[in-house]
């Protein structure tokens, strides 16, 4: 009986003591816990996986229906000439009537996502060249989309809120060259002028056309990501912006003279089909990842929303010529009475979106060949773009009717692709085009505020950065 | 019989005389429960002869002739003392010592005796609480404790608590207290995936409330202290019946009762509405639409929502145990139906509590609960789907069916009658709740406690929405089936130490604590049913399934010192220092003290004179105290993730079409750290007449600094936010509690015991980062130098008597209104005090209670109102508070002309604020127990019947459904709203408790 209960006591008085130690030595375990559903920052991008989902996660900021996904293709057409907003969403009719407030959720949305992207190509502009698993050409690749995407974006974001130098705007935007880890000086930038924004986007461009692949692993990812025919497509483009016709013609002509890149036969299938020779950058979409433009263009008795319209005058011209193949892709919406596009009409809202195609660089190349004096050229181009949409060639003489003959196609080729606001902020024909618009739920509108060429800076940066300056137009 | 046994002793008296030596026997008995006491000390007074009884309570002794006097005594009784005299046998019956059990209280890792305690405690003992009908005991709480404010968020069975100890402390975290149930802090928030509008589910109805021995209340920091950085909302401490050194005895209780609404919606019928819709299309200068009012049909929406509700409760227990095991088992059946059709609450749980010395000097045992609910649950608190809100917006000149014999719908609103018959949502609890634990007693004095802990839930939740129902209709039928886990577990060493050494007396502890807790959730989703047949996602077309899961951790070490000199000057100082999993890397380790100071006057030689004061003790405390809650699991972390809901404006993966992506969640700040609470306390404890009067007051100062907040940042980084210690708040208040014996009965006396609380809190933001409002139409406003809880609304003062117009104050003062920038803070929802007055009467058999709860000068939003007292600008059906409308020039009301502008859109008139101010008879019980001569005959050791109402009487001026609504739940950020809210109901039942 007595040495039983010793023993008892001393087992005991062990387990204890274990049990006490044991409690003591695992609490540093307990208090190491690992996200399961996220990864810390330090090792998201460490190795070859981790930095190809975070290109993918920079796609998909492109994608988001605050950025390409809807937002900022609606509020290209929305704040120009082409669409209307006509719903309850008041945050076009905003944009639509130039009223927009700083404190406008679409536009600070826009900017927030953008921003989203820049972060992520930062990412990964400083992370990849650390990583040991990856031969250089992958490594170039992933670099070289990084560049392209701040390049796309740090574009997106100065014509929106900075401008274009010699129209409107002497700020560009906050250059945000390195990644964001945690609150210090540097998450309060102040504005770049507008000169080294465009200098910043160049320059991204440039570097990312050094470290592209030319193709990817296949055709959809050839066009649904970049390559330096991307990069040189949106090269030919940003010069149209700093007005460097030259080199518009140098890099369009690389991309038309490149044999992935082609004119399609019949318009109505570069957005019926996916993929096409016509496409330079095409954001993919689909059944999980939706678009959202047919959704605001489509009327509720087809599963949309209807929010937004073709303004009557610009329905007029589209089907000004009933050979025009771009004009027969509207329809009307008889309860409402408006007139909406279908160029978005998949069912399940899987419409891709086109970024960069090459009717774009023709006339990107047709604009430069104007200025430069090659008025041939020029409407060589133009009627290439006209041919194919079911018109007659133009036949139009003089540099100022060739460079409206020009205009009024890119217009029409291009609606529905956010490009019309920028298109006449960047030609200065802002102030004298978007003249007495007329509405379907209100009066005609008129642009008289120069400083209203672009949009605010969203009011919760101006609160939250004082280094931030106000666009004159909104302070 | 009596003189039977008088001539028996007077003849062995005799007797014994001559004998030098004698055998005493007996027995002792509880006076109260009529069982022999095993165990009880019996001993010759002045000698060190005696013995103890055995398990009967019997004894025996063996005594000189002499005779003397035999002391009997034992814990929890009253000592008994009786002259031998002649006798040889001497039964005695001992009465329960209520003094003493209440002198010894619960505190955080211990007990503690009453008269050395410094802190401020709240105790409800498990006898207060019993036999009243509630799913959790949180609820129980009510108007029980001074200073503690409790409100159910709505009428649903087993549905959300709001608890605040001492005032809300937190903005983004919870201020919710730390539940303890038997030593184990456990998972008291709501565990339910799908949401239905505002209502929540509370996990402390796992917990049978008949389990409760007592429930303390730790409010200041002297007694929170201990539990660092999870107490600065205070901690409430439930410790559950455990068996004792007694016979066993089994208890059996039931009852059973019917709730009722104790007021319906306040519609309109078909005519009044037309009627009232046809009147302000006038006043707009439109053609009325109703043609004839009065030959319009009258439906009445809410006769097929509401019902009367069945109650139903089971209580079987035993207990008992001897001088090495002490046990309890019990087992509880509760259901409740709402008075909302199709919404119930039924739980089925188990105990097992033991205790057991198997070696001298060790103790082990267990404290296991397992608990099965069954929920089914109604969309209801502001859910536009909800048979509630249905009944309340649909107009009343529609029929209930159309002529094809589908459900009349309207808008957005569900059909009620559909809502009610096709509802089907369905939530499971299983929950595990228990703890072992082996205690060894290394010196007299000296003993280490070692436990482990397991707190686990799993919940299984399915949701159908059949094609009858508006969810369902459009993707032909819809489901959604989730699975969620929560494993908690602990691991507590505690050493404590507790002697005294002359004049000096010390209670110190030193002990470690880990807890790590894993969440996990399955769920999937189905859509395209082939027919309403099937319910299971197996069948549905459209098919999808997500996994998550989060988990954290916190380690800690704490220490407390208690001294006490000559029972007069009290001291303690508790220290606690906590590591947690959430905080940032700069502040990974968290300390939490507190001293407190005591001073018994009444033991001081020139108070003893003073023969009306039993007791007067001072006492000061002062510390800091901490709440974790605010910080999200991985706050603290940079984090990539593969969902981009974070945001708030976009949800679904950051995957490329079909490349798996990732992208940044959140910033990093290494700095963040917990919330923490600076109180400081001061208190008096009275105990006058013979203690018959008891005062207990409390004056209190909580300083919250460092704040959870998420400040914006630049969007140029990428984000919107970084959750911040950044902004304080203060609580500060005045607690009151008086007990009273008025009448202390005796056998045959009237007993009548008055127990009382009132107690204030004033609630103050001191720093904010920048002024935000909360809710839709951002009703809430929350400003440095106003309290938490404040409407933000444009203050009514009238109509105007000539046009009817509304009159509101002009807030910038520029002479005209402008609802634009117009708008202030007209009042909050905070009471200026609030407590509860229960009244317990004995006589003979007899018993009654009653117990009055209230509240005074919050404010109430009767949102309802809002929506449906619209002017005639919405088609939905009309408060009868429309019925008070401005008519014609002279008239005086608060309701203006029924036109377009005066209902506008962009208005948020304060009308709808009304005073919350109450009081309740929440509780009503009449009782009898039968004699103990009854029960002997009957073999029973204790018998009583009873009947009892809850929520019987209500007087308030609030119009709504329910005064005591606290919220929508949604956030913690409302209060005092009622938002087509379920009511509690008013409760009758019936009930039989028994014994042998």
């Amino acid at each position: 009986m007595y040495p039983f209960k010793i023993d008892a006591m001393k087992r005991l008085n062990h387990i204890l003591l274990t049990t006490a130690l044991c409690s003591v030595l695992t609490a540093c375990d307990v208090l190491d816990q690992e996200p399961q559903a996220e990864v810390s920052e330090s090792v998201a991008v460490t190795n070859l996986k981790g930095a190809t989902a975070a290109m993918a996660g920079m796609y998909n900021q492109l994608q988001d229906g605050n950025y390409y996904g809807r937002n900022f293709v609606l509020m290209g057409d929305v704040a120009a000439d082409i669409s209307q907003s006509v719903g309850t969403w008041d945050f076009y009719r905003e944009m639509d009537t130039y009223v927009t407030a700083p404190a406008n959720r679409e536009n600070a949305a826009m900017w927030t996502r953008a921003y989203r992207a820049v972060n992520i190509a930062n990412t990964l502009i400083e992370a990849v060249p650390t990583l040991t698993d990856i031969p250089d050409a992958t490594k170039n690749a992933i670099l070289g989309q990084a560049y392209f995407i701040r390049g796309l974006t740090f574009f997106d974001l100065t014509r929106s809120y900075g401008g274009v130098p010699g129209v409107v705007g002497t700020m560009g935007i906050p250059l945000v060259l390195k990644p964001s880890k945690q609150v210090d000086d540097s998450l309060f930038p102040s504005r770049a002028t507008l000169v080294e924004s465009y200098a910043q986007v160049e320059s991204d461009l440039l570097k990312s056309l050094e470290l592209l692949p030319e193709t990817h692993a296949n055709i959809t990812t050839t066009r649904s990501q970049a390559v330096k025919g991307t990069a040189r497509a949106l090269l030919s483009r940003l010069y149209l912006y700093t007005n460097k016709p030259q080199k518009v013609i140098e890099y369009a002509n690389l991309v038309i003279n490149d044999s992935k890149y082609a004119l399609l036969g019949s318009y109505e299938s570069i957005f019926s089909g996916a993929f096409s020779t016509e496409s330079i950058f095409e954001l993919a979409f689909g059944s999980t990842d939706q678009s959202g433009l047919r959704n605001w263009y489509f009327p509720s008795s087809l599963g949309g929303r209807g929010d937004i319209a073709i303004h009557e005058g610009f329905y007029a011209e589209l089907i000004a010529n009933p050979n025009d193949v771009r004009g027969k892709m509207t329809a009307r919406d008889n309860v409402v009475g408006v007139y909406y596009s279908t160029k978005y009409q998949k069912a399940g809202n899987i419409d891709n979106v086109h970024i960069l195609r090459i009717a774009e660089v023709y006339l990107n190349r047709a604009e430069a060949l104007a200025q430069t004096g090659d008025l041939t050229g020029a409407l060589a181009d133009l009627n290439r773009i006209r041919t194919r949409a079911g018109l007659a060639a133009s036949t139009v003489t003089g540099l100022q009717p060739t460079l409206q003959a020009i205009w009024q196609e890119r217009k029409i080729e291009l609606a529905f692709e956010g490009h019309r606001f920028f298109d006449l902020v960047r030609t200065n024909q802002a102030l004298t085009k978007l003249v007495a618009v007329a509405r379907k739920n209100g009066p005609p509108i008129t642009l008289t505020n120069a400083g209203r060429q672009v949009f605010p800076i969203p009011l919760a940066d101006i609160d939250s950065n004082k280094n931030l300056d106000q666009n004159e137009g909104y302070r | 019989m009596k003189q039977i046994a008088t001539v028996l002793i007077l003849i062995f008296s005799a007797h014994l005389l001559h004998a030098q030596d004698r055998i005493l026997k007996g027995i002792v008995n509880s006076q109260e429960e009529n069982t022999g006491i095993p165990g009880v000390n019996v001993v010759l007074k002045g000698t060190s002869i005696g013995t103890t009884t055995d398990a009967n309570g019997a004894y025996q002794l063996s005594i000189s002739t002499k005779g003397g006097t035999l002391v009997f005594s034992s814990i929890g009784f009253q000592n008994k003392e009786v002259v031998i005299g002649n006798q040889s046998k001497i039964d005695v019956a001992l009465v329960t010592d209520t003094k003493i059990l209440s002198e010894v209280i619960v505190t955080g890792y211990g007990t503690q005796a009453q008269k050395t305690i410094t802190g401020s405690i709240a105790s409800v003992s498990g006898k207060a609480i019993e036999n009243i009908p509630a799913p959790s005991s949180d609820q129980l709480l009510q108007g029980r404790a001074a200073g503690v404010q409790v409100s159910a968020n709505s009428g649903t069975p087993g549905g959300g608590m709001m608890v605040r100890v001492r005032g809300t402390t937190s903005i983004n975290g919870s201020s919710d207290p730390l539940y303890v149930v038997d030593g184990i802090p456990i998972q008291s928030g709501s565990l339910s995936a799908i949401g239905l509008g505002g209502s929540t589910t509370n996990p402390i109805a796992d917990i049978n409330p008949a389990d409760i021995a007592s429930m303390e209340i730790l409010k200041d920091a002297s007694a929170t202290a201990i539990y660092g950085a999870r107490a600065a909302n205070g901690v409430v401490l439930i410790t559950t019946k455990r068996g004792a050194n007694k016979k066993a005895k089994i208890s059996f209780g039931t009852y059973i009762g019917t709730q009722n609404l104790w007021r319906k919606p306040a519609v309109v019928d078909g005519t009044t509405f037309e009627t009232l819709i046809n009147e302000a299309s006038v006043n707009n200068g439109q053609k009325a639409p109703y043609a004839n009012p009065a030959g319009t049909i009258n439906t009445d929406w809410r006769e097929p929502v509401f019902q009367n509700g069945l109650l139903r409760n089971h209580d079987l227990s035993i207990t008992g145990g001897t001088d090495k095991i002490q046990y309890l088992v019990s087992v509880n059946n509760f259901f409740q139906e709402a008075v909302i059709k199709g919404s119930d609450f039924k739980r089925t749980s188990g105990r097992v509590n033991l205790d057991f010395t198997p070696i001298n000097k060790v103790k082990v045992g267990t404290s296991v609960l397992f608990s099965r609910n069954f929920r089914n649950r109604v969309r209801n608190d502001d859910n536009i789907s909800g048979a509630l809100e249905g009944s309340f917006f649909l107009p009343p000149n529609l029929p209930f069916y159309q002529a094809n014999g589908s459900y009349t719908k309207f808008g957005t609103f569900e059909s009620p009658l559909a809502a009610v018959e096709h509802n089907d949502i369905t939530m499971s609890t299983n929950r595990f709740l228990a703890n072992v634990y082996a205690q060894y007693d290394i010196i007299p004095g000296l003993s280490l406690r070692s436990s482990f802990s397991l707190d686990y839930s799993n919940i299984q939740e399915d949701l159908y929405d059949d094609t009858f129902l508006n969810n369902g209709a459009a993707v032909n039928g819809s489901a959604r089936s989730v699975n969620t886990r929560d494993d908690n577990w602990v691991q507590e060493n505690v050493l404590t130490f507790q002697r005294s050494f002359g004049n000096h007396s010390i209670n110190a502890l030193v002990g470690t604590s880990v807890q790590e807790s894993v969440f996990s959730r399955t769920s999937a989703t189905g859509q395209q049913f082939p027919s309403n047949d099937f319910r299971k996602i197996i069948s549905a077309a459209v098919q999808t399934g997500t996994s998550e899961g989060s988990s954290w951790g916190i380690a800690s070490v704490f220490g407390r010192f208690v001294y006490d000199y000559k029972n007069k000057y009290l001291a303690t100082v508790n220290v606690r220092r906590d590591g947690s999993s959430r905080f940032g890397v700069a502040n990974r380790w968290g300390t939490f003290p507190s001293v407190a100071v005591g001073w018994l006057l009444s033991e001081e030689s020139f108070m003893k004179s003073v023969s009306a004061i039993n007791v007067l003790k001072l006492r000061a405390s002062y510390g800091f105290t901490g709440n974790q809650s605010g910080i999200t699991n991985f706050q603290s972390l940079g984090l990539w993730g593969g969902n981009l809901n974070d945001l708030g404006d976009v949800s679904g993966s950051s995957a490329y079409v079909n490349l798996p992506g990732t992208a940044p969640v959140q910033l990093a700040n290494p700095n963040l750290k917990w919330e923490t609470t600076e109180q400081t306390n001061v208190g008096l404890d009275v105990g006058l007449l013979k203690n018959r009067l008891k005062i207990t007051a409390d004056y209190y100062v909580k300083n919250t600094r460092d704040l959870l907040l998420a400040v914006p940042v630049p969007r140029t980084s990428g984000f919107n936010t970084l959750v911040q210690n950044y902004g304080s708040v203060q609580n500060s208040g005045v607690e009151l509690g008086i007990n009273a014996d008025v009448m202390r009965g005796g056998a045959d006396k009237l007993d009548w015991n008055v127990n009382f609380n009132i107690a204030t809190n004033r609630n103050r933001l001191t720093k904010l980062a920048a002024p935000f409002t909360v809710y839709n139409r951002d009703i809430y406003r929350y400003e440095e130098g106003y309290s938490m809880y404040s409407f933000y609304f444009h203050e009514q003062t009238g109509v105007n008597r000539e046009t009817g117009a509304p009159i509101f104050t002009d807030v910038n003062a520029d002479g005209k209104f402008d609802a634009n920038v117009d708008r202030k803070i007209v009042g909050n929802a905070n009471p200026d005090f609030f407590g509860g007055i229960t009244n317990t009467l004995a006589y003979k058999g007899f018993d009654l209670m009653f117990f009055f709860q209230y509240s005074y000068g919050n404010m109430q939003l009767h949102w309802n109102r809002f929506f449906q007292e619209h002017g005639g600008t919405r088609n939905t059906n009309f408060m009868t508070s429309q019925l008070d409308r401005w008519q014609k020039p002279g008239d005086e009301t608060m309701i203006p002309k029924m036109t377009a502008e005066n209902y506008s859109g962009n208005l948020r008139p304060s009308r709808f604020l009304e005073d919350g101010s109450y009081m309740r008879l929440k509780n009503l019980s009449i009782g009898y127990s039968l004699p103990a001569t009854l029960l002997s005959k009957i073999k029973l050791s204790s018998a009583r019947v009873y009947v009892s109402g809850q929520n019987v009487l209500t007087f308030t001026k609030y119009t709504g459904l329910d005064p005591e609504l606290t919220g929508t739940a949604a956030t913690n950020l409302t209060q005092g709203i009622e938002f087509y809210t379920m009511p509690q109901p008013r409760v009758y039942m019936a009930g039989i408790n028994v014994s042998f």
